[in-house]
């Protein structure tokens, strides 16, 4: 008896809740919902490096530059043109006048100055700080113009402004940085209203914002760790915009008649790692070699991905600044492989390898890894693959403790040294690769200041790479996105989900 | 009973310490925190800096002593991940952890004790079966699969239930529904065993040869004497629900205490597990010292000295 | 249903040592033998009773729903969903066996000595169970994990690690209810050596507990399998487990239903099975029994 006024209980409530929540009423008025996987780990602008935390900033702070348009281009934002090199160490930044932070403090070129400084204080414990230690000083020279100073030629400043959030530095010197965290204060496009922890960050437009009012008022992060109820939330209409929906459910979100799948080619790749680091059959580039000549990447792409990924032939994607277009990927050629690992004196039936994955950080990477090690198989090659938990992944590559291959995404990265050379130079391990020679290019490209001989050296280090051939070189991503209709708004390679951006349909 | 507890007290603080011990040692083997959450580009250099400035480099007495010392002020460090205060980010996820737990928790003996009585009552009838079987498959199935599919049906397809998340009460329906599908197959059990012991007894064939309406006997008499264990078991299953809840929160982005603490420790960041490990312990042993006082009230014959 | 149907298997599982009556068979005691004896046979002829290898891949077939080749359909990776069943019993049995063996056979020394001793060596022991009682299972069971790396010895490891402390609360509890009996204190006043005392008097009355509730605990720690395996520390592929395969199936959960379903109905019907055959033995060896 009970038992039945219980389950008569339940369905009157569910029955009730049936009239509450229609999710489509007065679109215009309800929050625009981005479900996310976590929530920020910092709201403090440049202090934390972590692809989640800065896309929920960006629309708090905005940023000196942004990648716009295809192929990608640096724009200015808070600052008003790009920047200029009067000489190899010396840039000058012009910043946008008559902007304000969303409490009336006007925005300068101290705020610009302060923030560099705040990043570089090591108390403050930023992530940024390692990126601008070759900064000697910054100098507000006018209320709208930073001069920085380097020690040494460093092109890839002009990366690293992109995406730059600035402080509002008389606020956190009043509040402190805890305090700033909880209630930030910028000059983006939208302004903080609330953060509950683990729940949501709900933002509303910032009626002091440079730039056009934004056409949706209110913004609301939401943080839902199960991407299967993440798209449960984008069909059952309660979120508008989903990252990461897995390449099957593409057309369940398409049939679903409200949301529909937008993508885009990201700019993050992912690679097969073939250790040199330890001596055995991996440190002889014919078998590199072969490994790529085995394993079937475009199958892969085709079954487990329906499509959604595009096939890299080197260490950058498509659409990097820097990419090499001469290169061709390896064909799938599992002869050529057997005959390549006998020439370097090896027999495949007596090769064993294992293969590190992570499980769900990157789209299908334990199946992809999985799928990987059927193909070496296939040659005779006995390929486990181990299961990672992320941090284990991590620390296992980090101190060189992964099998003979592991699998690693690597992005966003427009250009090439935010690729090779944080990759590839010698005291880094998540290429999982390093030689003499390579270092010695590498480190010959990074201060080369004139665009057309840097982008020459990077290139020759491609080719290099090409045939040393340090991965299995796999695919860039898609960003499969499930989007609301109703809603106007493209996903960018850059990754980025700058609201302003974005509208109603009416 | 003051000595009982301050005895019990005493106990609790034991185990807490002993806990927070263990968890400080476990960090030691689980690989490098600092290492995993700086970005790739820092320097060798750059992350001797980083675990100076934590303390990390100081032999292991030491930063146990500090921690200690730190822990008997309320002062458990900062989240490395998020470098906020450690107590504050797991206090701050009590409320939503402890009201679901407490409306699951109702959920599951609402449903599981009335089963449990009247499959003891009518033993071996279809309800018996029916009851106790229903039981024993909601253990069973995964939570996830279970969360799931609810989501799937009332909130996707019937869009009668939002899918996920915190704020009205009926956030709450599906993830309570979820959790005490797993909780209430054991109360279930729990009460249909004592009852059947309980029945058997000579007090209750006596009331009943009184002529006293079923109904009364079964709860007034039966069902009294049987509940000692059940609140045993509650304690012990609310412990247990206060951080392990993970999974129903993972899947209805319940922002509780467990989701955090899984997410800590899979990012090391062992500030906050220790604080998460502390208030749960701490709460597990008032739970049972609370268990333990009900009884007294439950069966006056029981005296603690 | 008469006796006579009941499989070989269900011998062992109720062989109590010294079984004082007769084990009257109730309805649900067979479905409950039946499901069980299924499985293990399932689990003991898997090579025959399907085609594929558990880890035959082929990208050309993945995601087919059931057909006549393949009667519960493939996964992602083309991999005959039926032979991974079938397989996947392998390693539940492997983990609800092994772990209730193991964890019992701690519980049951620990209970013993905590139980029989008291005094100090009770009072430390029962401190030691409350400070592990004290952490949720779940975040002991991913600190195993994290430090030790994921894989099956590993979840079997932590369910040990986890699952002791319930026999050692129930043992302890006989075992002070056991000695306050009248001929345990009598061989004691007779001056019979603790050993003695142990294994004549004690060990014989502990088995029906401890063995009803090892039934229920193999239902449970195969369940715990699946959840372990959510939180991403499952076994190693290529092995199939069923809490594995109901990890992966979740990516494809509203698209691909018959990934997460038959391994479902396998888990669920072999913790029923299990779990039928705990009820039987408690309610007819021991209903006062409360665990």
């Amino acid at each position: 008896m009970r038992v039945l006024t219980a389950v008569a209980t339940v369905a009157l409530l569910a029955a009730l809740a049936g009239s509450s929540t229609a999710p489509y009423l007065a679109a215009q008025e309800r929050p625009l919902v981005i479900a996310l996987g976590a929530e920020p780990r910092s709201l403090l602008a440049q202090h934390i490096v972590d692809w989640t935390t800065n896309v929920q900033q960006l629309n708090i702070y905005d940023r000196l530059y942004y990648w716009d348009g295809m192929p990608p281009r640096i724009r200015p934002s808070l600052a008003a043109e790009l920047p200029q090199t009067p000489d190899d160490l010396t840039w000058i930044i012009k910043l946008r006048p008559n902007v304000r932070f969303s409490n009336g403090d006007p925005f300068t070129a101290e705020a610009v100055k302060s923030t560099i400084e705040w990043l570089l204080d090591p108390r403050n414990q930023s992530h940024y700080r390692p990126r601008f230690s070759f900064v000697e000083s910054v100098e507000a020279t006018d209320p709208l113009t930073v001069r920085i100073k380097t020690r040494e030629p460093a092109p890839i400043l002009r990366y690293y402004l992109v995406d730059f959030a600035v402080h509002n530095p008389g606020y956190i010197r009043q509040v402190g940085n805890d305090a700033a965290n909880r209630n930030p204060v910028g000059a983006g496009p939208y302004k903080f209203v609330r953060w509950d922890r683990d729940e949501r960050l709900v933002l509303e437009a910032n009626p002091t914002y440079w730039n056009r009012p934004p056409a949706v008022r209110r913004v609301e992060f939401r943080f839902i760790p199960d991407f299967s109820a993440r798209l449960a939330a984008l069909l059952a209409g309660e979120a508008d915009i989903v990252k990461d929906v897995p390449p099957v459910a593409v057309d369940q979100v398409n049939r679903s008649g409200h949301a529909e799948v937008r993508s885009v080619a990201s700019s993050r790749i992912n690679y097969l790692a073939l250790v040199n680091f330890r001596p055995g059959p991996l440190q002889d580039r014919r078998v590199r070699q072969a490994m790529n000549y085995a394993v079937n990447v475009d199958e892969i792409i085709a079954s487990l991905f329906k499509g959604r990924a595009t096939r890299i032939p080197g260490a950058l994607s498509s659409i990097n600044e820097d990419v090499n277009p001469n290169l061709k990927p390896y064909p799938y050629n599992p002869e050529r492989a057997v005959q390549l690992i006998r020439e370097a004196g090896f027999d495949p039936a007596r090769l064993e390898f294992t293969i590190d994955s992570p499980s769900g950080r990157y789209p299908l990477d334990k199946e992809a890894a999985e799928a990987i090690a059927a193909y070496l198989g296939r040659i005779g090659i006995r390929a486990r693959v181990q299961v990672n938990e992320w941090g284990t992944h991590l620390d296992k590559i980090i101190n060189r403790r992964t099998g003979e291959m592991f699998y690693l995404g690597w992005g966003p990265a427009l250009e090439a040294q935010g690729t090779i050379a944080e990759l590839f130079r010698p005291e880094r391990t998540y290429s999982g690769f390093g030689t003499p020679a390579l270092s010695q290019e590498i480190n010959k490209a990074i201060p080369i200041v004139d665009r057309q001989k840097r982008r020459a050296a990077w290139y020759r280090i491609q080719v290099m790479l090409y045939t040393e051939a340090p991965w299995v070189f796999l695919w860039q991503q898609h960003d499969l996105y499930g989007v609301n209709k109703r809603v106007t708004w493209a996903p960018h390679p850059a990754e980025k989900i700058f609201v302003h951006d974005a509208a109603w349909v009416r | 009973m003051l000595q009982f507890v301050a005895r019990r007290l005493i106990q609790a603080a034991v185990v807490v310490a002993l806990a927070l011990s263990a968890v400080f040692a476990l960090q030691f083997l689980a690989g490098d925190p600092v290492k995993l959450f700086l970005p790739t580009d820092t320097t060798p250099k750059q992350i001797e800096e980083f675990r100076e400035r934590l303390g990390l480099n100081d032999p292991w007495l030491v930063q146990y002593a500090r921690f200690m010392r730190g822990a008997l002020r309320g002062d458990f460090g900062r989240s490395l991940r998020q470098n906020e205060p450690a107590l504050g980010l797991v206090l701050e996820r009590f409320p939503a952890t402890l009201s679901l737990s407490g409306v699951a928790m109702l959920v599951a003996l609402a449903v599981a004790i009335p089963v449990g009585v009247l499959s003891a009552a009518r033993r071996n009838s279809w309800f018996d079966h029916l009851g106790i079987g229903a039981t024993v498959v909601g253990q069973a199935v995964p939570g996830f699969w279970l969360g799931l599919m609810l989501i799937y049906v009332f909130a996707v397809w019937l869009r009668w239930l939002p899918t996920s998340g915190r704020g009205t009460w009926l956030h709450y329906v599906m993830p309570s529904i979820t959790l005490a599908a797993f909780v209430a197959a054991r109360f279930a059990r729990l009460t249909r065993s004592m009852m059947l012991d309980v029945l058997g007894q000579d007090y209750i064939r006596t009331a009943r040869a009184k002529g006293l309406a079923p109904r009364r006997v079964l709860y007034r008499h039966a069902f009294k004497n049987a509940s000692l264990p059940i609140v045993t078991l509650l304690a012990l299953q609310l412990g247990q629900l206060l951080g392990g809840a993970v999974i129903t929160e993972t899947i209805f982005a319940w922002p509780g205490v467990g989701r955090l603490l899984v997410q800590a420790l899979l990012n090391r960041d062992f500030p906050v597990v220790l604080v998460g490990v502390f208030l749960t312990a701490v709460l597990y042993s008032l739970l049972n010292l609370t268990a333990d006082l009900a009884y007294a009230w439950l069966n006056p014959r029981i005296r603690y000295e | 249903m008469s006796q006579a149907a009941v499989p070989p298997y269900a011998a062992t599982l109720v062989e109590a040592p010294r079984p004082r009556r007769r084990l009257p068979l109730s309805r649900s005691g067979a479905a409950g033998l039946t499901l069980v004896a299924l499985v293990v046979t399932v689990a003991v002829l898997a090579p025959l009773i399907t085609p594929y290898g558990p880890a035959e891949t082929d990208l050309a077939r993945s995601l087919r729903p059931p057909s006549r080749a393949h009667p519960m359909g493939t996964d992602q990776l083309g991999r005959d969903l039926l032979t991974r069943i079938v397989y996947g019993a392998r390693v539940s049995l492997a983990i609800g066996l092994v772990t209730v063996g193991v964890s019992g056979a701690i519980g049951l020394v620990v209970g013993l000595i905590a139980g029989y001793l008291g005094g100090a060596a009770d009072a430390v022991l029962m401190r030691v169970v409350d400070v592990w009682l004290a952490f949720p299972f779940i975040l002991l069971a991913l600190t195993v994990n994290a430090i030790l790396g994921i894989g099956l010895q590993n979840i079997i490891l932590t369910l040990i690690i986890t699952g002791w402390v319930v026999y050692a609360r129930l043992v302890r509890g006989e075992v002070l209810a056991l000695r306050a009996l009248e001929y345990v204190e009598a061989a004691r006043a007779l001056g019979a050596r603790e050993g003695r005392i142990i294994a004549r008097h004690l060990l014989p009355n502990l088995w029906t507990p401890v063995i009803i509730l090892s039934s229920l605990q193999v239902a449970q720690f195969i369940v715990a399998e699946a959840a372990i395996s959510f939180l991403g520390f499952g076994v190693q592929p290529p092995m199939a487990s069923w809490g594995n395969m109901l990890n992966e199936g979740k990516t494809y959960i509203y698209n691909a239903w018959w990934m997460t379903t038959f391994p479902g109905v396998a888990l669920v019907l072999t913790a029923l099975g299990v779990n039928l055959v705990g009820d039987w033995l408690r309610d007819t060896l021991d209903p006062r029994l409360t665990t």
